[in-house]
């Protein structure tokens, strides 16, 4: 089983593999020009270089930290107001107006704007990404809460449990797949407003270097960076799901 | 849906802080010339708009917009078509098309532009990218959940593969695809916004970076505030598109993913 798993991605990663060769063929043969698209066996000494003089870390840590305290922050604000929304009605009532309101704004436009309100340093950088991964997670949860089974909480208040008892040991739990599939979609928005914020407030980390990369012409460090990038998000996807399964195991069932 | 508005304490909330934004303004609370009034912001939107700088702006993004859309849609359903109905080629092309998906799209404008140059082959393209994946996903979706049974009665009229695919599998696949097209417009102006402000002199992206440079602050928020507006539209307009195309759908009591 566990040989067929590995063997089931074999023809895709063969057309992958095929796909580069083709790349560096048509490049030597010049219908690619070198200037626009380096082949791939002149990128990979690039990144080999960069991972192997550990030049990669200090730019890939700076965008991690961006993208994890936006995450965090935004996703506990996110869950938080969610879960008093959802829970108790006169909050509800209390903030839907305004969550309405700010939700429709595009939250890359607003970088300009808290670029001049905050600067071009971290905290602009963590807020943009915040912003981002609030709304999501914020309606993800509200719609967590109001799906709990009816039943359920009947069956909770049957035997006693109080409110907060209630909110803490049924609906959050119950509510937990919704959570999680919204910071599943907001991570992907982390790294989108991190990687914006970073090309637009040029400063450092991977967003910065990719656009100085292409604006100096060092073709080949910029698809390096790139692809360090396109690692970095199928990372943080497959970790995310591996944390997902992890909290969800005992309901498969209710997995949205 | 729609309810009359009521002076809940939402509505006052919202009134307050509104309130506060101005006041504050006023006041210089935040002691920075970088938080404008709600007043000046909704002046300046007026003024913006009735120039017809930024209507102008407005267009020429959502024409790349609209393009982007049209093409990476298309893509979308066409590859997911072929993916669901010959399972050998997603297993195929699959992991590629995987690997490039969790690309933060701001990162492919830098390479684009070497080979499209800063102008709208460059935009539509970026915007196509993004809006393919969620209609792939969804075309996807929408074909495994096509029934049997509607297939095999297709066959057994002898209805050619080609028309069972056109005239059967598309139909019942749609309600998913346009719930996949739906997620890929709210992206894609965003998206198309996005790489006006990476790249090139376009459109309301480019406007919002020059403000910005110029510490323009009423005028960033009132290109927001439309942004936000227009995305508002897009989403309603495309609602009730979606009511019209698919009302056997919502007919039956069913309800798009999305």
């Amino acid at each position: 089983m566990t040989a067929e798993r590995l063997l089931r991605p074999l023809p895709g990663l063969c057309v992958l593999a095929l796909i580069l060769g083709g790349l560096e063929a048509a490049v030597d043969a010049g219908l690619i020009r070198r200037a626009l698209l380096p082949p791939p066996s002149a990128i990979a000494p690039v990144l080999w270089d960069m991972l192997a003089s550990g030049a990669v870390l200090p730019p890939l840590l700076a965008t991690l930290r961006l993208v994890f305290a936006g995450f965090f922050i935004g996703s506990a604000i996110g869950v938080a107001a969610g879960l008093a929304m959802g829970w108790f009605p006169p909050v509800f009532r209390l903030l839907e107006p305004v969550v309405e309101l700010l939700r429709p704004i595009p939250k890359a436009a607003l970088v300009p704007a808290l670029m001049l309100f905050l600067g071009i340093g971290e905290t602009m950088k963590i807020t943009s990404v915040a912003l981002a991964v609030l709304f999501p997670v914020l309606v993800n949860t509200l719609q967590g809460v109001r799906g709990v089974d009816r039943v359920m909480l009947d069956a909770a208040r049957t035997h006693g449990w109080g409110r907060a008892h209630t909110l803490l040991h049924l609906v959050l739990p119950a509510a937990l797949p919704f959570i999680l599939a919204g910071m599943r979609i907001s991570l992907g928005l982390a790294l989108v407003l991190a990687v914006l914020a970073e090309m637009l407030a040029g400063q450092g980390g991977l967003g910065f270097l990719i656009l100085d990369m292409q604006r100096s012409f060092l073709v080949r460090q910029m698809y390096a960076w790139l692809v360090i990038l396109a690692v970095l998000g199928l990372a943080l996807n497959a970790l995310f799901l591996l944390v997902e399964r992890r909290a969800l195991h005992w309901q498969p069932a209710l997995r949205p | 849906m729609r309810r009359p508005v009521r002076f809940s304490s939402g509505v006052v909330l919202v009134a307050g802080l509104l309130a506060l934004w101005e006041v504050s303004a006023r006041l210089d609370w935040m002691q920075t010339p970088n938080w404008p009034p709600l007043s000046q912001v909704l002046a300046a939107l007026a003024r913006d708009i009735l120039s017809g700088e930024l209507p102008e702006l407005a267009g020429g993004t959502l024409l790349r917009m609209a393009a982007g859309l049209a093409a990476g849609g298309t893509a979308g359903v066409m590859v997911g078509l072929l993916f669901a109905t010959l399972p050998l080629t997603a297993r195929l092309f699959g992991p590629t098309v995987e690997l490039i998906r969790p690309i933060p799209i701001p990162a492919v404008v830098p390479p684009l532009v070497l080979f499209l140059g800063l102008d709208d082959a460059m935009k539509v393209t970026v915007v196509a990218l993004t809006a393919f994946f969620p209609v792939l996903t969804n075309t996807m979706q929408g074909i495994a959940a096509v029934e049997a049974e509607t297939l095999a009665m297709g066959r057994t009229f002898g209805i050619g593969p080609l028309r069972r695919a056109l005239r059967i599998t598309l139909p019942a696949a749609l309600p998913y695809i346009l719930a996949g097209l739906r997620v890929s417009l709210a992206l894609a102006l965003v998206v198309a916004v996005v790489a006006e402000m990476i790249a090139g002199e376009q459109g309301l992206g480019h406007y919002l970076v020059m403000m910005q440079f110029a510490g323009r602050a009423p005028e960033i928020y009132a290109a927001v505030v439309a942004l936000a507006l227009l995305g508002y539209a897009l989403n309603r307009g495309f609602l009730a598109l979606e009511r019209r195309a698919i009302h056997w759908w919502f007919a039956l009591g069913r309800q798009a993913e999305g």
